[in-house]
């Protein structure tokens, strides 16, 4: 990697085979766990796919550690470990920012879901009042009649 | 044309009859409903005695989203205006008549009732005294919305308005939970909604008390300015072509 000014010159600093063995073995299991999660039904395959993603990336860089230096040289990075950090952070950062927009589309489905309760309570409140429907239907038109 | 006239009330047993009452001296004509936003007290159980219809948020969810549900019920009903007043008794429901007229006379989509547009008035009657903090508030929010809207607005976070059909499609879809007043004004005037203020007469609050604390309200202007800017970016809807 001589051809990247910046990062070449120095000593760098690699995965020790410890490590990388250390990696596989999480990221199998992390894998394993995600599998069964979905089995059991606590996850649902639709938010498993990322996490799975990660998973494989985890396992691909115990593997193949020259992918992971190659990224150190193009981030400028000397050691090894350092890139791998920055990347797990920024993996981490993306998925909550994920999450906040799930949240976000969840909690107006929530409000959206509450108001219509709300409504459809009044409604069969004002279905009451007028009795039989004929009398007092102040709120009850259809909505076709008037648009 | 009908009308409805609709209540958001969070904790607002003690003052609510009261209110409604008054709606339905000044508003004879005007269906009346009281969103209650998952109060704890007995706010349904009062507006019920007080025969009209209720709609019963399951949790408190701001006013943002009570008033949703205000302008969701008179689009869906069919109903040709709506307006809201808050449950505290601030709003006279005289005044809330005189935005319904404007509306109904179609000088404007959507009308606020302002109890600073007069300052003559407002130096007269000592009817409203707003403490230091709102008046803080008022005048960072007059401000940014002034800057964001280029339009000349005094009571920003006013919760008197009267709407049309337009507003209703508008806000039943498109309605900020946390920020109700100041950012649906911006979304209103981007969609090229006619605005208008006009200058009401407000009271004291008769019951309950209110939510900002100087903490609180430091955070809710702070949080307000970035609603603002943020809601210059938002893509347009284009509500000023549908009725």
């Amino acid at each position: 990697m001589s051809w990247l000014p910046f990062a070449a010159a120095t000593t760098k600093v690699h995965l020790t085979s410890q490590t990388r063995i250390v990696a596989a073995v999480i990221a199998v299991f992390f894998m394993l766990m995600i599998l069964e999660l979905i089995r059991r039904d606590r996850l649902q395959e639709r938010y498993s796919v990322i996490w799975f993603v990660a998973g494989l990336g985890m396992l691909a860089g115990a593997a193949f550690p020259g992918l992971l230096e190659l990224v150190a040289d193009l981030m400028g990075v000397r050691n090894t470990n350092v890139a791998l950090f920055s990347i797990v952070l920024l993996l981490l950062l993306g998925l909550a920012l994920n999450f906040s927009v799930i949240m976000s589309r969840q909690a107006a489905q929530i409000t959206r879901l509450a108001q219509e309760r709300a409504l459809e309570k009044a409604r069969e409140q004002a279905a009451e009042r007028s009795g039989n429907g004929t009398s007092g239907k102040q709120a009850l038109e259809p909505e076709e009649k008037r648009l | 044309m009908r009308t409805l006239v609709f209540i958001p009330a969070w904790n607002e047993e003690a003052s609510l009859a009261a209110v409604v009452a008054d709606v339905r001296t000044h508003l004879a004509g005007a269906d009346i409903l009281v969103v209650d936003d998952g109060s704890t007290d007995a706010t349904t159980a009062r507006a019920r005695e007080c025969g009209v219809l209720v709609a019963t948020l399951p949790f408190n969810q701001g006013l943002g989203a009570a008033l949703q549900t205000g302008y969701l019920h008179a689009l869906r009903e069919g109903y040709d205006c709506c307006a809201h007043l808050d449950a505290d008794g601030q709003h006279p429901a005289a005044e809330v008549a005189r935005l319904l007229a404007e509306v109904e006379a179609d000088h404007a989509d959507l009308v606020i009732g302002s109890r600073y547009r007069d300052p003559e008035a407002a130096a007269e009657s000592d009817d409203y005294r707003p403490t230091f903090s709102r008046r803080i508030g008022t005048s960072v929010f007059r401000f940014f919305l002034t800057l964001a809207t280029r339009q000349r607005f005094t009571d920003t976070t006013s919760g008197m308005r009267a709407a049309n059909r337009r507003v209703m499609s508008l806000f039943s879809e498109n309605y900020s939970p946390d920020f109700a007043e100041i950012e649906s004004l911006q979304l209103a005037v981007r969609e090229g909604l006619r605005v208008e203020e006009v200058p009401v007469r407000m009271l004291e609050r008769a019951g309950g008390s209110s939510f900002l604390t100087p903490l609180r309200s430091a955070f809710f202007i702070f949080k307000g300015v970035v609603v603002l800017l943020v809601g210059q970016f938002r893509p347009r809807q284009h509500a000023e072509v549908k009725r």
